[in-house]
């Protein structure tokens, strides 16, 4: 019954959302009504929100408010939900290669494999999105303050710099949306601080960020809050 | 058709229903097992060849029959679940394999004791037989895979695509082994249902006895599926209704 | 946020974030599976000694079998076939444990369901990679044990054929397994549970193309048979790895 209801309900806001499209631009992620529970425990139930092109937007939330499962569930991760998920006002299951082609995720586990040097983490995981010469990787390292770093086997490197590598990431990609599950725990005060300027550089050329974190981000820029304890 | 469809995936709809279901179901059942094992017992004419051993047959073939039927199903389950996400398949799904587990291990075993004076050994590489392991060994494997993912939901999921990846899988083991088996071995003088002369008072108990197994296995499916709903449901009101409502009683 | 700091972040940045949203060139799928299968081989050549364990695995279980059954060269003539052939599916199944775990724990495996990219080619390039790092040695390595077995000379040919046709099958099966399997905290024995079965074809098929073959039978049967599965796994066990590895990062 419930998916019935559910198969309905997707029907008519459809044709509402259709409806108001027209008058002012798509925003660019649309989360609506999302209900989740995990180990019958409602984890959020009607979460509606919007991210438009040029907002940086905080998921806020004491442990185990579903922070996590929230990211994973925007970026396709997790499909144990019930809701709506829109790209620029497009239904995400209907056009998720577009979607996937302007998103980049950093979960917790950073993607870097540790036999591999720095480079050839960057050059793979870049190579599923976009081409990057060698230099740009160097580049993107040094901005990260990894310069001189590039051939080092991850494994030689602190939990700091491994996460520097896979925010190196960041300034490879052209990903409009980034989607940040804790990018700054292991990272020290001039790591935080280039971080955050990243973000703001990135809000401020029209792309859109949702970060979670537990420190108190200092940006330049507007902030917006999501609060997922009730 | 689709409103139909989406409804029987009710769980609620689909416990009340099978309620009513049931007592008919029963009532089917005895009536078919007592004419169809009588028959099949007291009235069948001895084999010219086994005696009274071809009466096995009439356990050992419905049995088999609904073993063979469990793969199917259990795919069928599974593509509903990953494509329409409907928890009442998966739940079926769910209850469906320690079954087929169960009547698998019968049909070897009645295989097994019907093989034992006709080919004079409990066991026989033979190619029904082997291929019947085969599957009991793949039933397993997605009983185990159930139990070790924690999540209702996940396990769902990856026992659907593992049911569906053995459904596929099952023919091909089942052509493989028989070709298997004719080549390396002379093929069994005896096979089991085909060479018989079959005459009506042979297969006609046959079919009854098939119906009445066929009864029995949706009645388990069903008891058990109910027991599956009221544990995944225990929170939903109905469920609660319906457990106060049998308290006061 | 101060304006020294604002200011500093031109300096910052040697060079600009790249253009979002820009017409950048499309990644090619070819370059995306090229990328991941170089990704693969790089990894398991800087572990040369994983690359050794499936190979030993493989030489210890085939030289079991004389210890087991009999030291006399007619007996072992008439198993060898089964023997190469039961040793090699346990070591491809011993190797498979390689082939999502460490991506998994890495986050690695979440970068790849996250490309744009058609996830079929990607879990193909990965299970390219890793016949070539543990099932191609397998293969080259069993006319050695299968002398070591006294297969009659006529039949090499068939074995190394079919293992040839045959391992790739195991692996795509196996794939399909460990997909279902990554997420589970202790998996003990239940991928071989689960993945034996499935093998069993396989199995059969090709230890008897190498029994057929020293016996002087024809094999084109056989040949096609192992082609027809190989064409039907390739085809749909990566579409299935990718639906189970989809799951268990869920």
């Amino acid at each position: 019954m419930r998916q019935l209801l559910l198969l309905l309900m997707s029907v008519s806001t459809h044709t509402s959302s259709d409806l108001s499209t027209p008058t002012q631009p798509a925003p660019l992620l649309r989360a609506q009504k999302l209900f989740c529970e995990r180990d019958d425990r409602v984890l959020f139930t009607d979460l509606s929100f919007t991210l438009q092109a040029g907002d940086l937007m905080q998921v806020q939330g004491s442990n185990g408010s579903g922070k996590t499962t929230l990211l994973r569930i925007l970026c396709g991760l997790n499909s144990s939900y019930e809701g709506e998920l829109f790209w620029e006002g497009v239904p995400i299951d209907e056009d998720r290669e577009s979607f996937l082609s302007s998103l980049l995720y950093l979960g917790h586990r950073v993607g870097v494999n540790k036999i591999l040097t720095a480079r050839e983490n960057l050059r793979w995981s870049c190579a599923l999105h976009g081409p990057v010469s060698d230099s740009d990787i160097d580049d993107a390292l040094y901005n990260v303050g990894l310069a001189g770093y590039a051939d080092i086997s991850c494994r030689n490197m602190s939990a700091g710099q491994q996460q520097r590598v896979s925010l190196a990431r960041l300034l490879l990609s052209p990903a409009r949306l980034w989607v940040l599950d804790e990018p700054f725990t292991t990272l020290d005060v001039r790591g935080v601080k280039v971080l955050e300027n990243l973000l703001a550089a990135h809000v401020a050329r029209g792309g859109a960020v949702l970060v979670t974190t537990h420190h108190t981000l200092e940006v330049p820029c507007a902030l917006r809050r999501l609060n997922l304890d009730r | 058709m689709w409103q139909w469809f989406f409804r029987l995936g009710s769980p609620k709809w689909f416990y009340e229903m099978s309620g009513k279901w049931l007592p008919w179901l029963f009532v089917l059942m005895t009536a078919l097992l007592s004419v169809g094992i009588v028959w099949a017992l007291l009235y069948v004419p001895q084999d010219y060849q086994q005696g009274d051993t071809i009466r096995i047959m009439y356990v050992h073939v419905p049995v088999a029959s609904i073993s063979l039927a469990c793969f199917p199903l259990m795919a069928v389950a599974g593509v509903i679940t990953l494509v329409w996400k409907m928890k009442l398949a998966d739940m079926v799904a769910k209850c469906a394999a320690p079954i087929g587990a169960w009547f698998t291990a019968v049909a070897l075993a009645t295989g097994a004791i019907w093989g034992q004076p006709i080919w004079g050994t409990w066991w026989a590489w033979d190619a029904r037989l082997t291929s019947m392991l085969i599957q009991f060994f793949l039933l397993i494997g997605v009983i185990a895979l159930r139990s070790a993912i924690e999540s209702t939901d996940a396990a769902a999921k990856a026992c659907a695509l593992l049911s569906i990846v053995g459904a596929i899988n099952v023919p091909i083991i089942k052509y493989s082994v028989e070709w298997w088996n004719t080549l390396h071995q002379p093929a069994s003088n005896f096979s089991m249902a085909e060479d018989s002369p079959f005459g009506p008072e042979i297969w006609v108990p046959l079919v009854i006895m098939i119906f009445a197994v066929y009864c029995f296995f949706v009645i388990s499916l069903i008891l058990s599926t109910r027991n599956e709903i009221l544990e995944r449901e225990r929170r939903s009101q109905w469920v609660v209704d319906l457990i106060a409502d049998e308290s006061t009683k | 946020m101060t304006d020294a700091s604002k200011t500093s972040h031109g300096s910052l940045f040697k060079k600009e974030l790249r253009a979002v949203g820009a017409d950048h060139e499309q990644v090619s799928t070819f370059a995306a599976f090229r990328a991941t299968l170089r990704r693969d081989l790089l990894i398991a050549l800087k572990r040369r000694n994983d690359l050794l364990n499936p190979l030993m695995f493989f030489l210890i279980v085939v030289s079991l079998f004389p210890l087991g059954v009999s030291s006399d060269p007619q007996e072992l003539t008439r198993i060898a076939a089964g023997a190469v052939w039961v040793s090699a599916l346990l070591a491809s199944m011993l190797s498979l444990d390689n082939l999502f775990r460490a991506d998994y724990e890495d986050g690695s495996l979440e970068q790849l369901l996250l490309s744009s990219q058609p996830l079929y080619f990607m879990v193909l390039a990965k299970n390219i990679s890793h016949w070539l790092i543990s099932g191609l040695p397998v293969v080259l390595l069993a006319p050695l044990l299968a002398y070591m077995l006294y297969l009659p000379a006529d039949a090499y040919w068939a074995l190394v054929l079919t293992l040839l046709l045959g391992t790739p099958v195991l692996s795509l099966f196996g794939a399909i397994g460990v997909a279902l399997t990554v997420g589970l905290g202790s998996r003990g024995l239940i991928l071989a549970v689960i993945v034996l079965p499935l093998t069993v074809p396989v199995l059969i098929i090709g230890a008897k193309a190498v029994t057929d073959a020293s016996l002087g039978l024809p094999l084109g049967m056989h040949f096609s048979l192992l082609g027809a599965l190989l064409a039907l796994s390739l085809s749909l066990a990566p579409l299935a790895s990718a639906a189970a590895l989809k799951i268990s990062v869920n």
